[in-house]
């Protein structure tokens, strides 16, 4: 009998949890409904995101400002959702971070010398402005006399210097020790601890410095100057080697940005109090909170009002959020797109440049074209990423809007043309298994690398699999499943022979010059591809003439031309990126696109608390 | 008994050593390192290789273990790559919030679970008994994770009575009245989500524990002798069934400084469990050596404190 009550029990209470876990479906689809007519209500000067009822989205219909203009109240606070599932490590100096959520922390209190266009070309409204000198191959800065540290003290040209001196000093341990640096010249020599200075620098007057180049590229007026100084008065009895640990870094770091650091509690939040000495102007806000905020909870805190901006939203929740009511969606294509890379060779370590083996299993150009028509990308921007990513074309991405050439035609999905191009080059089935063998007749498997994580990482590699299976190629995935990030790197930089074509992501950088990917003498030329034309278009683009930005153009719009006919890579994708941001905020830009003429210390808010979801 | 402990201890250490080697050793076999990771075609290779080599990881690796372990020694675990810090004072910094986490959650687990687990037992098969049961079924079924954005999502956005992250609100001075105040409060939907999952096993250890005591021949006995119901089950019963969770309370104070990696993310709570992983994937083997290597250590040691607890409590067990 007792026995009994307690199955019956168990019975009552597994139907209570059916109902409450079915109640709580219910009221999410409830509430979904009743936030679109609000929506509606309050859509002036909100840009309509609204699109097919497919759940397609398309970046077209989004902007990168946000759109309210509304009246700025004086004052107030917002706070800013860093997300990240981690901590944020809290080196919060441009010339010590490694990671980039420490810059997304920076960017609060401190900015870079230079201003740049929506090219990422330098120019003359930042806090420094500068004159070239081309045929001495140098270029002097001169800082505004009212830019001024956190602290009162003036920017100097020697903090300027002092930035060098110390990433290049031999007893700096950290990353930024970058091309933008070593191109200064004697900085080599100093690096090496062979000097004590650097020949290339030299401090004219307080406010102004002269940096002379080895070799004096247009990459250079491109973001290619190193332009963070470092404030000497503060570090310099600090020894090189604990700056990155010191208070000055971690505890009470400065600038000479829109906002003053006022307490850190480490690796999850930050506040900032205005910094009414701002070069720019005082700001309208009186403070920025900065919270870690993660990913799982971040729509969650937006609808609350709990944070105001984030620094990214995660494409994949966006669908289930699109018609939040009380944030405005801001959209912009990043800077990178996702390839399928073909290996051809080695790196010669000695010789310092790539070694194309001409026998490469992929080095036949017909077998890498029929792959890129095997794909059908927009299908999986659509099916994965609800057309948050979309059908890249060449290797030069639309966010370098007047480099990126939408009108050179590269493959596009078309299987029987894959299949034809596969016939003609003499990949045949000879032994009738289904696949085809390679023109010696000799079978071929073709053996594909995916890094893991996500949960799309395993179905899109599944899908691209498929896509090949089915214009007869047999492609496998290298060990029968996905590896892990680290691992990945370490086998493709090391040239892991398992490994034929792989997928892998870039970040194309501030600069077009494409040298450092895929250049004769770039490590990062994973693929190991090198040829002549590929050679001189590059140096082109760096020559004394591209100076001219409509020759440097033409250059760049040559190379991505030749890069769909060689094929070392295809893109697969280019991606938007998202960020959300209340209805009470005013003068916000994505940070991430170039050449916006909005600054922080324009942001503003129209009232004093946040907009709550379903007001 | 003071025999007993050192030679414990006298185990432990070989213990230690053996498996600080083996540690490392894992550590390394990692594919990839701390530098893999910055694939930055701005960056100079030629920089990065000087940086492999200025870390020392191009050395065989018993010449890193010897650098390692000498450093350990003297106290000294090494830099953070990532974080740019000293391994001791990065852990520490994180130490401190888990194991005051760790503390709140291992109190309420107890506060629940005792009176829950004697009731259960006292009464086993009536419907209190079988209200807490099913209620320990749930938590059993229940992911933490699950369970701990559910009650964040209630408790945290809904209701807006906890914090919905961080471990204290941003802009206060440490060492305030308000500050202890804000990190208590954001300590405890963290714990008590944490609390409410884990005290299940506890439940459920103490009311078998107390089912089967209470059928025992002393506690006849003891009713026989005419023991009031309450001293029978508060002396006799109660002290008896607490031996086995003693034995697990060893294990809890290891788990104090281990941290749970699901809660720490959705809370954004920076303690171990977070450090661990992150520093894991991302190679930054100094920190990860001396999580696992502490984590071990802790452990050797709370299953010492264990067998202490229960020699304490049980004479049969002591050692002559």
């Amino acid at each position: 009998m007792k026995k009994f009550s307690l199955t019956k029990l168990l019975l009552a209470m597994m139907f209570i949890f059916l109902f409450v876990l079915g109640g709580c479906g219910g009221n999410d689809a409830e509430e979904t409904q009743g936030e679109e007519d609000p929506q509606v209500e309050d859509s002036e000067g909100k840009v309509d995101e609204e699109v097919d009822d497919d759940g397609i989205y398309s970046i077209d219909d989004f902007d990168p400002i946000a759109s309210n203009q509304g009246e700025i109240i004086d004052g107030g606070t917002i706070t800013f959702g860093l997300v990240l599932d981690t901590a944020f490590e809290g080196a919060l100096n441009y010339n010590f971070y490694t990671g980039n959520p420490d810059v997304q922390v920076i960017r609060w209190f401190n900015e870079p010398m230079l201003s740049i266009d929506e090219d990422f070309n330098y120019t003359q409204d930042g806090a420094a402005t500068f004159e070239v000198d081309e045929e001495e191959g140098s270029i002097t800065f001169t800082i505004r006399d009212n830019v001024n540290w956190h602290d009162g003290e003036p920017v100097t040209a020697e903090d300027w210097a002092y930035a060098y001196e110390v990433v290049g000093h031999p007893d700096y341990d950290g990353t930024r020790y970058s091309q933008q640096l070593s191109s200064v010249e004697g900085m080599p020599a100093y690096k090496a601890g062979e000097t004590d200075t650097i020949t290339g620098i030299e401090i004219i007057d307080e406010k102004t410095i002269k940096l002379t180049y080895e070799q004096f590229t247009p990459s250079l007026l491109s973001s290619g100057v190193w332009a963070y100084p470092l404030p000497k008065h503060i570090f310099e009895d600090i020894p090189i080697e604990d700056m990155p640990a010191s208070d000055a870094v971690r505890v009470n770091p400065i600038g000479y940005g829109p906002f003053k650091v006022e307490s850190i509690v480490p690796g999850e939040s930050v506040t900032f109090v205005k910094n009414e000495d701002y070069w720019r102007g005082e700001p309208n806000l009186d403070g920025v909170t900065l919270r870690v905020i993660n990913p799982t909870v971040v729509a969650q805190a937006l609808q609350s009002g709990e944070v105001d901006i984030v620094s990214s939203f995660p494409a994949d929740q966006y669908p289930d959020h699109a018609d939040m009511s009380n944030v405005e969606f801001l959209g912009a294509i990043d800077n990178a797109y996702t390839y399928i890379g073909f290996k051809f060779g080695k790196w010669d370590a000695d010789a310092g440049e790539v070694a194309p083996d001409p026998d490469a299993k992929m080095a036949d150009v017909n077998l890498r074209r029929a792959m890129w028509y095997a794909v059908d990308n927009n299908a999986i921007g659509e099916r994965f990423y609800n057309g948050l990513r979309w059908n890249a074309t060449t290797l030069i991405p639309p966010s370098h809007k007047n480099y990126h050439d939408d009108s050179i035609e590269a493959p596009t999905y078309d299987p029987a043309e894959a299949e034809r191009i596969l016939d003609e080059a003499g990949y045949i089935d000879v032994n009738g298994d289904g696949y085809r063998e390679d023109p010696d007749g000799n079978e071929l498997v073709i053996n594909f690398a995916s890094m893991s994580g996500g949960d799309i990482a395993e179905p899109l590699a599944n899908y691209y699999i498929q896509s090949w299976d089915q214009v007869g190629l047999k492609v496998e995935l290298v060990d029968g499943r996905l590896v892990e990030f680290n691992t990945f790197y370490d086998r493709i930089e090391n040239d892991d022979p398992d490994i034929d074509i792989y997928q892998g992501a870039w970040g194309v950088g501030s600069d077009v010059d494409p040298s450092g990917l895929y250049g004769r003498n770039a490590v990062f030329n994973y693929t190991r591809f090198a040829s002549e034309e590929n050679d001189k278009l590059i140096a082109d683009g760096l020559s004394k003439e591209a100076f001219d930005v409509s020759y440097r153009q033409e250059v760049y719009k040559e190379w991505q031309e030749l890069m769909v006919e060689q094929i070392p890579v295809f893109p697969t994708l280019y991606r938007a990126i998202l960020v959300p941001v209340n209805n009470r905020v005013v003068n916000y830009a994505i940070p991430e696109v170039p050449g916006i003429d909005i600054h922080r210390h324009e942001l503003g808010v129209t009232q004093e608390e946040p907009f709550v979801a379903g007001e | 008994m003071w025999k007993f402990i050192v030679r414990r201890l006298m185990i432990a250490l070989p213990q230690i050593a053996l498996l600080s080697l083996i540690v490392f050793i894992i550590a390394l076999m990692m594919p990839g390192d701390a530098l893999t990771g910055l694939v930055d075609p701005t960056l100079d290779p030629a920089a990065i290789a000087a940086q492999r080599e200025r870390l020392g990881l191009n050395n065989p690796w018993y010449v890193q273990y010897g650098d390692w372990i000498s450093g350990v020694i003297r106290g000294d675990l090494g830099q953070s790559f990532r974080y740019k810090m000293d391994v001791t004072e990065l852990i520490g910094s994180r130490l401190v919030n888990t194991f005051w986490l760790s503390l709140l959650t291992t109190v309420i687990t107890y506060l629940i679970a005792l009176p829950l687990g004697i009731i259960s037992g006292r009464y086993h098969d009536s419907l209190r008994d079988q209200v807490i049961t099913g209620y320990t079924y749930f938590g059993f079924a229940t992911p933490l994770f699950i369970f701990a954005l559910v009650m964040l999502w209630i408790f945290g956005f809904n209701t807006g009575w906890f914090p919905t992250g961080g471990s204290v609100a941003p802009g206060l001075t440490p060492g305030t009245w308000a500050y202890v105040l804000s990190k208590i409060h954001h300590l405890l939907l963290p714990a008590l989500s944490m609390a409410l999952i884990t005290t299940v096993s506890t439940v459920q250890y103490l009311r078998s524990e107390i089912i089967d005591t209470k059928q025992k021949d002393f506690i006849i006995t003891a009713r026989s002798k005419g023991a009031s119901e309450s001293r029978v089950y508060n002396y006799h019963i109660f002290r008896n069934s607490l031996l086995p969770i003693s034995a697990l309370f060893g294990s809890d104070i290891a788990k104090l400084i281990s941290g749970t990696i699901f809660v720490e993310s959705i809370y954004s709570y920076p303690g171990m469990g977070q450090l661990f992983v992150e520093s894991i994937l991302q190679r930054d083997s100094s920190v990860a050596i001396a999580l696992v290597l502490l984590f071990g250590i802790a452990n050797i040691l709370g299953t010492l404190i264990s067998d202490v607890i229960l020699s304490l409590v049980d004479p049969r067990i002591r050692i002559k």
